[in-house]
């Protein structure tokens, strides 16, 4: 082997942190100080569990519902997958654009009925939990996201409470219990079933007002 | 669920197209345990992680359609999720420099760290990276991916994947001599 060559081979094993098997005894001391310190660190990582399978799985779900709802709308932007032969390819694009239908994906915030000009009316939820550690709620106005809105807790009387500004309309929501627990609202107008074996609170907001869950 | 779980990945994704959305599911237990520390790390915490796992799942279904190989749906996830670790984490934190880290943790000699508190040093250390040393560093040493693993999910040529590990891992090192 060369000396080029030689160096090549050395810099690309001191790229994959493989110099210290040659013997080197304080190098591979600091490698075994270094592989240490990471197990350590993986060690004591704290990661994700299941909680984020259910929380996405409630988002998609509550989509997949409220596609449902929009009719011939969910037709037109629902996820599918679409075979074409080549020669009815450009036919095809040709029409959708004639049609005025957007090749492309959409989200809630897309859907009609969404807009930022909707007004907004100010909610206020509540949930007696004395012995839950943290609340939040979740529901059609947040995407279900159990992280976003974080209610504040009475430690005199265990009442959990937030206000949000929510836009006029009717939402379905729930609330999160340490984490883990999705709990429909006690003290709701209504409940329906999410079609997807549980249940969701519903709220109807009006125009004016400060309404309560 | 039995049925469901045993699915390969481009099985689920064209049945998740075809409507069948429980079988989303499948492919979000099995993304989410495999890349749960992955996430954890270039976010720094498990709430943001957390934050930014679910949120990659959820634009993952929003462009399924986009996913050209389902059968490599893993590595087009991971992608996502990179990004939108590096999102979470821009949003949740600043930028901290090398010298403000608190990562020496001992006065002399004789002190006695314990295995946290070493782990801790690497956890400071990872902020000192750039996103890119970051992401590289946490797949290479953390998750003990191949480099050809790790060009797949980062689309990036194996030699610079070597570069940036091997500057992340100085950083890294040149923290954890401070304990020394």
């Amino acid at each position: 082997m060369s000396n080029d060559n030689q160096m090549n081979a050395d810099m690309h094993r001191i790229l994959d942190g493989e110099r210290a098997e040659d013997g080197d005894t304080h190098a591979q001391a600091a490698a075994a100080q270094f592989q240490n310190a990471v197990d350590a660190y993986v060690t004591g990582l704290d990661v994700p569990g299941r909680e984020v399978d259910w929380a996405v799985m409630k988002v998609i779900r509550a989509r997949q519902g409220k596609m449902r709802s929009f009719g011939w709308w969910s037709w037109l932007v629902q996820p599918r997958m679409v075979q074409l032969r080549p020669a009815l390819a450009a036919a095809a694009v040709v029409a959708a654009v004639g049609l005025g239908v957007a090749l492309r994906q959409v989200t809630l915030s897309n859907v009609p009925g969404v807009s930022s000009e909707t007004p907004m009316v100010l909610v206020r939820f509540e949930l007696p939990a004395p012995a839950a550690q943290a609340v939040s709620v979740v529901g059609s106005f947040n995407d279900w996201n159990p992280i976003e809105h974080q209610l504040a807790v009475s430690s005199a009387t265990g009442l959990w409470t937030i206000t949000l500004p929510l836009p006029s309309g009717e939402h379905q929501y729930l609330f999160v219990v340490d984490g883990e627990q999705w709990v429909p609202d006690p003290g709701a107008h209504a409940q329906v079933d999410d079609g997807f074996g549980t249940t969701n609170s519903v709220i109807v907001v009006g125009p004016r007002g400060v309404a309560r869950s | 669920m039995t049925e469901r779980a045993s699915l390969s990945d481009g099985a689920a994704v064209e049945r998740v197209l075809a409507g069948d959305v429980e079988c989303y599911g499948v492919l979000v237990e099995r993304y989410r345990s495999r890349y749960a520390r992955y996430a954890a790390s270039l976010c720094g915490d498990a709430d943001a992680a957390a934050d930014a796992l679910q949120e990659a799942f959820v634009r993952a279904f929003d462009s399924l359609t986009t996913c050209r190989d389902p059968n490599k749906f893993g590595s087009w996830f991971a992608r996502i999720l990179t990004n939108q670790c590096h999102n979470m984490r821009t949003r949740t934190r600043t930028h901290v420099a090398l010298d403000e880290l608190d990562v020496a943790g001992s006065d002399g000699a004789d002190a006695q760290l314990t295995s946290g508190e070493i782990g801790n040093a690497i956890g400071k250390a990872l902020e000192a990276l750039t996103r890119e040393q970051r992401e590289a560093f946490v797949l290479k040493h953390i998750e003990g991916y191949s480099y050809a693993e790790m060009a797949d999910v980062l689309d990036a040529e194996v030699d610079a994947l070597k570069m940036r590990v091997y500057r992340a891992r100085e950083i890294v090192k040149e923290q954890l001599r401070d304990f020394a």
